[in-house]
């Protein structure tokens, strides 16, 4: 009873999260236009909301009552999540329904709740983010699944319902069909995982997966089972080889819409692969009792998953760069670039704890708020109702539109990774975790595709400020709502004013894998399945093992 | 957490041997009774025989007939109580042996209310959404 009470504390940000869903679901059906306006505000508040409720709720007694493979990634993460989310649906506020609302307003069309998807539109925003959410305190593969589910679900009939145009049921429809296709492949995955270690939960994984390796290497079916989840969750992070979706997507979709895509799915298949990576450990990471007493440390990843990991990077580093420089339109550049940035991220991801893995997440705050930015340029300028796309829209911006044409610089230049910026940091910090791992040449491939980018992101810097105004940019306006060019600013200040607090970004990313590094120190309580395990394997700590039994 | 040992064998296959027997009877028997209908089975045909209810109603018209697409709206919220009806069922037999007060039939009812109220939710929905209005 106490362990559902304390599971359920720490599940209060989604539970709010979700209300707020429903809520929006509901007044987006209201005759009044002030209450159908109010939907965006009311979402953003439910964020807000949630925001308070973690650390209240998130609290480390809590969270490692329900048994976490990673305690503190729920009360830290989720507040960068939510802060991104924020900026996400300033994105979209006068996006949906703007036709129908037109129509509605000048008297052409008497209301119609059947038409009206406004209210539906942000229920799911705010599900999908509640998956993500989720995904932080996945306890078990089950609950991992849901949550995955629940963050890409809602984006699929997002896509659909960002405008009208048929590129976008396009886009839906192909993001759909792979998306179910990539899920099959990792459940498959959990399935053979399940079948490897016997039990769902992860630390119990973890326990079985420390045994197996101290006893002649994890079993084959683990490792089949890890390759194919990996290669599953490459989907959701627009990761090679199952990045071709992406710039498809990414541009059929609506630019508030596409920004969601870029961060959302990302964060929630990193957080799965630290979580189900970090049940393997990464070597350095699981220690086994030996036969006279002494705790030695023992291989983490296996070879051939680490091997795959590696090939994974390089390529999806490589094809989305290369990808990037062929585009002329503006959103398919940015979908190469966001491939290209979970190859850097995935570095992160092979160097694992504890430096590795918070560079991780701090990558990921500082990418969802870049892209942001960049993305609102697209979403606050429009032509005549439509969105802004080809670079040469882009060109000369500084001449109508200073601010966007300094937005953008920004956004880009914090992409691309120029020293005082946001991108920088955060490159630098994944570039060092993968050198103290000794991942040298990985680091050295990303550098080279780094400077590979520079190219197509100094052109998103220099055209709108350097180059002369063409044609095309000439009839660009101001789109009809101000909040997005807000976001938009926001982002660029962001980009700008966060550096300033790296010191307790980075040691807030530190903490949030801190607890998966604790685990296995030898200070750690042999409660744990995987500690009785452990203890059984030797001689010396039967005893230890024993009076660990009659104290239970 | 019940199962204290790991399995670390997991490869070996006879663990795996009752599924592959379950499997080849499955298939076995499909397969027999598509050979054993074909042998033994009496094989008429006619036009009685070839209408789509052979012992029930005559078939009228065409099959592609359109209907309001209010039935399935409709049906769709049908659908929402019913399935809860068949979960309360279950429910109601189960919490009328735990013992009155105590912290599991507490954990019981929430559960069933926080069904109960997300169909309540889906109902407000639908209504606002005017699915029972037929004007």
């Amino acid at each position: 009873m106490t362990d559902v009470v304390a599971k359920l504390q720490t599940l209060v940000p989604e539970v709010t999260l979700l209300v707020g869903a429903v809520l929006a679901a509901l007044l987006g059906l209201s005759r009044r236009k002030q209450v159908r306006d109010a939907v965006p505000w009311v979402t953003i508040a439910t964020l807000l909301a949630a925001m308070v409720a973690v650390p209240f709720f998130n609290q480390l007694d809590g969270t490692t009552a329900a048994g976490l493979l990673m305690p503190m990634l729920g009360g830290t993460f989720k507040l960068g999540i939510l802060a991104v989310a924020v900026l996400l649906c300033l994105l979209t506020v006068g996006l949906v329904d703007r036709r129908l609302e037109q129509a509605f307003a000048t008297g052409r069309a008497p209301f119609d709740a059947m038409r009206t998807i406004r209210g539906e539109f942000y229920a799911f925003f705010l599900l999908s983010i509640t998956g993500l959410s989720l995904v932080c305190s996945a306890r078990d593969l089950v609950w991992l699944f849901l949550a995955l589910e629940l963050t890409s679900l809602p984006t699929y009939i997002m896509v659909a319902l960002s405008r009208g145009s048929r590129r976008a049921q396009e886009a839906a429809v192909k993001y759909f069909f792979l998306g179910a296709m990539a899920s099959a492949v990792f459940l498959y995955g959990f399935a053979l995982l399940y079948g490897a270690t016997g039990t769902l939960v992860l630390t119990d994984m973890r326990g079985t997966f420390a045994l197996q390796a101290s006893t002649g290497g994890v079993s084959n079916l683990a490792v089949i089972g890890m390759i194919l989840t990996v290669l599953g969750l490459c989907f959701k992070i627009a990761a090679a080889p199952m990045h071709f979706y992406a710039a498809d997507v990414y541009e059929g979709a609506a630019a508030p819409v596409t920004a969601f895509l870029a961060f959302v799915p990302k964060a929630a298949g990193m957080l799965a692969l630290m979580l189900l990576l970090g049940t393997m450990g990464w070597s350095g990471h699981s220690m086994i009792v030996d036969s006279i007493g002494f705790r030695q440390p023992i291989e983490g990843l296996p070879q051939p998953v680490v091997t795959v990991l590696w090939m994974i990077a390089t390529l999806t580093m490589t094809l989305g760069n290369v990808g990037a420089l062929l585009q002329r339109s503006v959103k398919r550049m940015l979908a190469y670039s966001s491939i290209a940035h979970s190859g850097y991220m995935l570095i992160g991801i092979i160097a694992g704890p504890t430096t590795g893995l918070a560079a991780v997440l701090f990558y990921l705050f500082a990418y969802g708020i870049m892209n942001t930015a960049a993305f609102a340029v697209l979403a606050g300028l429009e032509r005549r109702g439509e969105e802004i796309e080809s670079l040469d829209d882009l060109a000369g911006l500084r001449q109508r539109h200073p601010g966007m044409s300094v937005v953008m610089a920004l956004a880009a230049g914090s992409l691309m990774g120029l020293p005082p910026l946001l991108g920088f940091w955060g490159k630098l910090y994944l570039f060092i975790a993968g050198v103290q791992a000794g991942h040298v040449p990985l680091v050295v491939i990303a550098a080279v595709n780094s400077a590979i980018a520079a190219w197509y992101y100094l052109r998103l810097v220099g055209l709108p400020i350097l180059s002369r105004p063409s044609p095309q940019s000439e009839t660009i306006g101001n789109g009809l709502s101000v909040w997005p060019r807000v976001a938009g600013v926001l982002g660029a200040v962001g980009v700008i004013v966060l550096p300033l607090l790296l010191r307790p970004m980075f040691d807030t990313a530190a903490l949030a894998v801190s607890g998966y590094a604790k685990a296995d120190s030898p200070t750690a309580p042999a409660g744990t399945l995987a500690a009785k395990a452990l203890a059984s394997e030797s001689l010396a700590s039967e005893a230890l093992a024993s009076e660990q039994e009659s104290a239970d | 957490m019940t199962a204290s040992t790991p399995i670390s064998l997991a490869l070996a296959l006879d663990v795996y041997l009752p599924v592959g027997i379950v499997v080849a009877m499955a298939i076995l028997f499909a397969v027999f009774n598509l050979i054993a209908t074909k042998l033994l089975g009496p094989s008429r045909s006619g036009q009685t025989k070839g209408i789509t209810y052979e012992s029930g109603m005559n078939p009228v018209g065409t099959a592609r007939k359109r209907f309001n697409v209010r039935f399935y709206i409709l049906a769709m919220t049908f659908l929402v109580f019913d399935v809860e009806i068949i979960f309360l069922y279950p429910w109601a037999v189960g919490y009328s042996q735990l013992t009155p007060r105590s912290p599991e039939a507490t954990l019981f009812l929430g559960r069933i209310m926080f069904f109960l109220a997300a169909s309540v939710v889906a109902y407000l929905y639908a209504w606002r959404k005017g699915v029972f209005r037929w004007e």
